[in-house]
């Protein structure tokens, strides 16, 4: 195959953004590049103001960078969005209240559909099953809780099979316990559904739970302070938590913040 | 704990929230007994009326050249009910008519400005000038220029209806859920895809708020129009003016009573329409 074979993933080069008017810049993302290859899970952490939200929107999309280019798999993301290339989870599920469950996970199948020639479309229903809400197709979002709700949402990003998956903190809304089943739900499904994901979040466990890799992010300016490796073998389970690696590792990650935010108490 | 009854508890704990929710609002087709057939809610209604009508009835009998009694008022309506009956509809037929046109003219107006703010700031300004215009000054005027049909009564009503409409459309069409709308455009969603599954549903809260402010008003539009000139078909607005200069005074208030009817039917109807397009929204918006 071609070129698009070699160049997929998601290649962020030389990436910059600024808010504000002429006195008062702040600049957002500072000469940020990264690539996250096909079917690896890349999470990025930081303290607050680092951007990284502005990075998954620039990636997405939804905001134009300053400077730098974003491609995927070897596209523009205008060309990869019009091509249907990329699935978005926001931070609350943003379903839409009038549709039922069935319908909310269906809604990317009927708009721009003529990006839909020739792709592997998942059954809604099948899809629904496997994220444990088979029983509740036919509900109301008003009627599930929160962290059905979020799960639908990712069934949503995942029905209409993008090569690349945006998830903004998807379980930070969750409690605790809630949200740790929603991660180990996550990882589950995306174990037998490998994705490329950009995955932003400040959970430290949770980012080690799920990533292959997990970039830290420092604040003003916004930008990449390093990129640590999670070499946990796969598939993970619960029980990786327990693991001696999985604490070392949260030393590092831990340790790599506390220094990007300048010695102030993780 | 062990791991496996973690996940259990978690998960009873969803299926109680999940019936719990299910037991505040089972939508779409909710039944449970009706409220007003409890005494609690019908009984201060009911008490409120009744001493209301024996205030009017005392102050009736011993003032009798001020309001008439509603025994005579009753009589009126029983004793020319084709009469009332044909009016009744005259100023329907202009509510209807004039307040189905200034509802779709508002709303149209409020998608084109929510999609073109050049728009917005063009036609806005004209259109709070004629607003704050007073509706009474304007009735005249139209009778003037269009006769004494039906036209002039269309145009009023449909006046007084479409500002309320435009306002509270333009809000909800721009009340947009951020988070939604950021999915549709990584989708590469059309404008018009956006609009038929976002921002038209979306905004519905909006449109029936505007609407519970517009249906009354409509009804005022037809009364005002019908005052300024009667024409051939009366109407009950006309009814009340010449009924009152004749000190006809049952006539007066027999009319006044209907526009009061044809007020209270056309917000019940938009209730019962709201319940069923609205059940999954949370509260009711506020109307600007």
């Amino acid at each position: 195959m071609s070129a698009a074979v070699i160049d997929a993933g998601v290649r962020v080069s030389n990436v910059s953004k600024s808010f504000g008017a002429d006195g008062s810049r702040v600049t957002v993302l500072d000469d940020v590049s990264l690539t996250i290859g096909m079917g690896e899970f890349v999470s990025v952490i930081g303290p607050s103001g680092c951007g990284k939200s502005t990075l998954l929107k620039v990636v997405a999309g939804l905001i134009d960078a300053d400077g730098g280019t974003v491609q995927i798999d070897g596209s523009t993301v205008r060309a990869a969005a019009a091509d249907k290339r990329i699935g978005l989870v926001p931070q609350s599920p943003a379903l839409l209240p009038w549709r039922t469950v069935l319908d909310n996970v269906r809604l990317p199948l009927t708009v721009n559909r003529r990006a839909d020639a020739g792709r592997a479309i998942r059954d809604p229903k099948e899809l629904l099953a496997s994220f444990g809400l088979g029983h509740a197709m036919q509900k109301y979002p008003g009627q599930l809780s929160g962290g059905m709700q979020q799960r639908a949402a990712i069934a949503r990003a995942f029905v209409f099979d993008p090569a690349i998956m945006l998830m903004d903190e998807p379980f930070s809304a969750l409690d605790e316990m809630n949200r740790d089943q929603q991660r180990l739900g996550l990882l589950d499904f995306w174990q037998s559904n490998r994705k490329a994901v950009l995955f932003v979040t400040h959970s430290v466990p949770e980012a080690i739970m799920l990533s292959d890799r997990i970039v830290v992010m420092a604040a003003h300016p916004g930008r990449i302070d390093r990129i640590i490796d999670v070499d946990l073998p796969r598939p993970r389970t619960e029980e990786a938590y327990a693991s001696d690696e999985f604490r070392e590792l949260e030393r590092v990650v831990r340790t790599a913040l506390h220094e990007v935010m300048g010695g102030a108490h993780v | 704990m062990s791991e496996t009854s973690t996940i259990d508890a978690t998960a009873s704990m969803a299926a109680a929230e999940l019936a719990d929710r299910r037991s505040r609002r089972d939508a779409p087709s909710a039944r449970r007994a009706p409220a007003w057939l409890r005494p609690r809610v019908w009984l201060p209604t009911a008490i409120t009326f009744a001493v209301a009508a024996f205030l009017w009835q005392f102050v009736a009998i011993t003032n009798p050249y001020v309001i008439p009694t509603l025994d005579a008022i009753g009589a009126s309506l029983a004793g020319d009910p084709a009469m009332y009956w044909a009016n009744f509809l005259v100023t329907l037929q202009e509510v209807v008519i004039g307040a189905a046109s200034g509802i779709v003219a508002g709303f149209l107006l409020a998608v084109v400005m929510a999609e073109f703010r050049l728009i917005e700031r063009a036609v806005m300004p004209l259109v709070v000038v004629v607003m704050v215009t007073p509706i009474v000054a304007i009735a005249p005027a139209l009778v003037v220029a269009f006769g004494f049909g039906m036209m002039p009564k269309y145009i009023v009503t449909a006046l007084v209806v479409f500002f309320p409409m435009l306002v509270n459309s333009l809000a909800g069409l721009r009340d947009v859920d951020v988070k939604a709308l950021d999915v549709f455009r990584t989708l590469h969603a059309s404008k018009w895809e956006i609009f038929r599954d976002l921002r038209f549903p979306g905004c519905m809260p909006y449109v029936f708020a505007g609407l519970r402010i517009a249906l009354p008003l409509a009804v005022v539009g037809a009364a005002v129009a019908e005052f300024v000139a009667a024409g051939q078909q009366a109407g009950l607005g006309s009814l009340v003016t010449t009924s009152a200069a004749q000190a006809n005074l049952p006539v007066t208030w027999a009319s006044i009573a209907l526009l009061c009817v044809m007020g209270v039917l056309l917000v019940s109807l938009l209730a019962v329409v709201r319940k069923r397009v609205l059940w999954w929204s949370d509260g009711e918006v506020v109307a600007r």
